[in-house]
């Protein structure tokens, strides 16, 4: 059984734009899946119905085999969403506070509370930040605040949304460092990115969305040979590899 | 020190402020109030810097009593519709002002926004009717959202003068083009925080601050009761 399943997902805009269209994915535990695609091809509408942010308007997502609407508390917690604009994602005045908020939905103790919170961002390094409002970090550090805020959760399938739109080199090499730490640490990733040049040799496996549709998906060198059909750029160029795909090292 | 006794103090001391009549009651509560700048290391001299706005307001009071409250002429005293009565009632009230001001700013430099939010959902916690959760989330939310809006505000302002919008004569229409985008934006921000804290489970059964209260915030609690007593009395 697979760790998380979207089932002919479809949904409709009440204005009538169909954003994604029978969306059929399973991901296993301990993957970490790419999933690329044009500009309003449907990856944002269709992440977001994984925990259960948006209904669909037909299917359904099963989390461990149980469809998520039955326990949507459960599969947000599991599932750690990470937003394309990390400014959305802040809620708190402090650091620390943004991250509290997660683990103070769930009514826990103020001492696990604390603890989770500490522990979180030490994860993501920026425990000397925690009294800092959070509007005054940086781009990179923002993106790794809204990290600890789903850590503090204890996901163990953390999606990220474009996480590298807008960073600079050393933003970039920490967040794709982050990525990797996560994935080690035995998380299931899931990467929405037009950035395949710089991601693509962590990945297990690539899908490709093409005007809501999921138009190819498999192992990254069996499909990066067809996705510039889609709008993605072939990363590849004269004999590189996939392997050196990655702004690490 | 407690934020919730904190506050209690702060209201304590404003009434005691507006009940004061004699200048043995403001040189009391100044006092409290200067002891407390003292112990709480606040940097006084910007404080009285930041106080000048206030100073204005203080002596408009200060002229407006002296002027019109009838009573007998300040023997010497050129001006002959200032009343010795009038500058009396003008400084009672300047005094109360500057007092009140006084503790509100030591208050507010020594607590931290999220203090306040937690103290404020604390004291509505027994008021029936009242979603007190909720209430402090909304303030947390208003403080967060504001620094965003001024950024959008500053950057759609910036991305409109670079399109020379400056040409362009008719006000209205400049307003036009400024609230519109600026009012679709914060829509657009508030729909997404809604989702981000949905993902991350919010709901208002949610773990609750911690307070403590020592010998020491009694004992404060103690001075300003007695102090409004004194002032009563
Ligand atoms: N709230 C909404 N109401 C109506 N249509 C929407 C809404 N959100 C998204 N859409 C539409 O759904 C389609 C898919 O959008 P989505 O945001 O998923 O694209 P995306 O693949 O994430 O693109 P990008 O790379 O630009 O982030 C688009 O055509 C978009 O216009
Ligand atoms: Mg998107």
């Amino acid at each position: 059984m697979s760790l998380l399943e979207a089932k002919n997902l479809t949904h409709v805009f009440p204005e009538g734009t169909v954003a994604i269209k029978d969306i059929s994915l399973k991901i296993n535990s301990g993957e970490f899946v790419i999933i690329a695609g044009a500009n309003g091809s449907g990856k944002t509408v269709f992440i977001r119905h994984l925990n259960g942010l948006l209904v669909p308007t037909k299917g359904e997502v099963l989390i461990n085999g149980k469809p998520i609407k039955k326990n949507i508390t459960l599969a947000r917690r599991k599932i750690g969403l990470i937003f394309q604009d990390s400014d959305s994602q802040i809620v708190g005045q402090t650091v620390a506070e943004d991250v509290a908020f997660g683990p103070e939905n769930l009514n826990l103790p103020i001492a696990e509370v604390e603890k989770a919170v500490r522990e979180s961002l030490e994860i993501v390094g920026i425990s000397d930040l925690s009294t800092k409002s959070p509007h005054t970090l940086s781009g990179g550090q923002k993106k790794k605040l809204a990290v600890a805020g789903v850590l503090a959760m204890n996901p163990n399938i953390i999606i990220f949304d474009e996480p590298l739109a807008g960073l600079d080199y050393p933003g970039v090499v920490q967040v794709l460092r982050q990525l990797d730490e996560l994935h080690k640490a035995g998380n299931t990733i899931i990467l929405v990115t037009h950035e395949l040049e710089k991601t693509l040799a962590h990945a297990d496996r690539l899908v490709i969305f093409h005007k809501g549709e999921l138009v190819e998906d498999g192992k990254p060198e069996d499909v990066i040979y067809c996705s510039e059909k889609y709008g993605v750029r072939m990363p590849l160029r004269n004999g590189g590899e996939i392997g050196s795909m990655t702004w690490l090292r | 020190m407690d934020g919730r006794i904190k506050l209690l103090c702060m209201v304590l001391l404003s009434l005691s402020a507006s009940f004061a009549s004699e200048w043995q009651h403001y040189l009391t509560l100044l006092s409290l109030v200067f002891i407390a700048l003292i112990i709480t290391k606040l940097p006084i001299i910007a404080l009285l810097k930041d106080m000048k706005f206030f100073a204005i307001i203080i002596l408009i009071v200060l002229f407006t009593n002296a002027f019109n409250v009838p009573g007998d002429p300040i023997p010497g005293f050129p001006i002959e519709r200032v009343s010795m009565q009038g500058v009396i009632t003008g400084l009672r009230f300047a005094g109360r002002l500057i007092t009140i001001i006084m503790v509100c700013t030591v208050v507010t430099g020594t607590t931290s926004l999220l203090t306040f939010k937690n103290v404020i959902e604390w004291y509505l916690r027994p008021v029936p009717f009242i979603p007190e959760v909720r209430i402090a989330t909304m303030i947390s939310l208003t403080f967060a959202l504001i620094p965003v809006i001024f950024d959008s505000y500053t950057e759609i302002m910036n991305a409109q003068k670079s399109r020379c919008i400056e040409l362009r004569k008719n006000p209205i229409k400049r307003v036009n083009f400024i609230v519109f985008p600026l009012l679709g934006q914060i829509l657009r921000r508030a729909d997404e925080i809604v989702y981000a804290m949905e993902s991350r489970c919010y709901s208002e059964v949610r773990t609750r601050a911690l307070f403590k209260i020592n010998k020491l915030d009694w004992f404060i609690l103690a001075i300003c009761a007695t102090s409004l007593l004194f002032v009563v009395a």
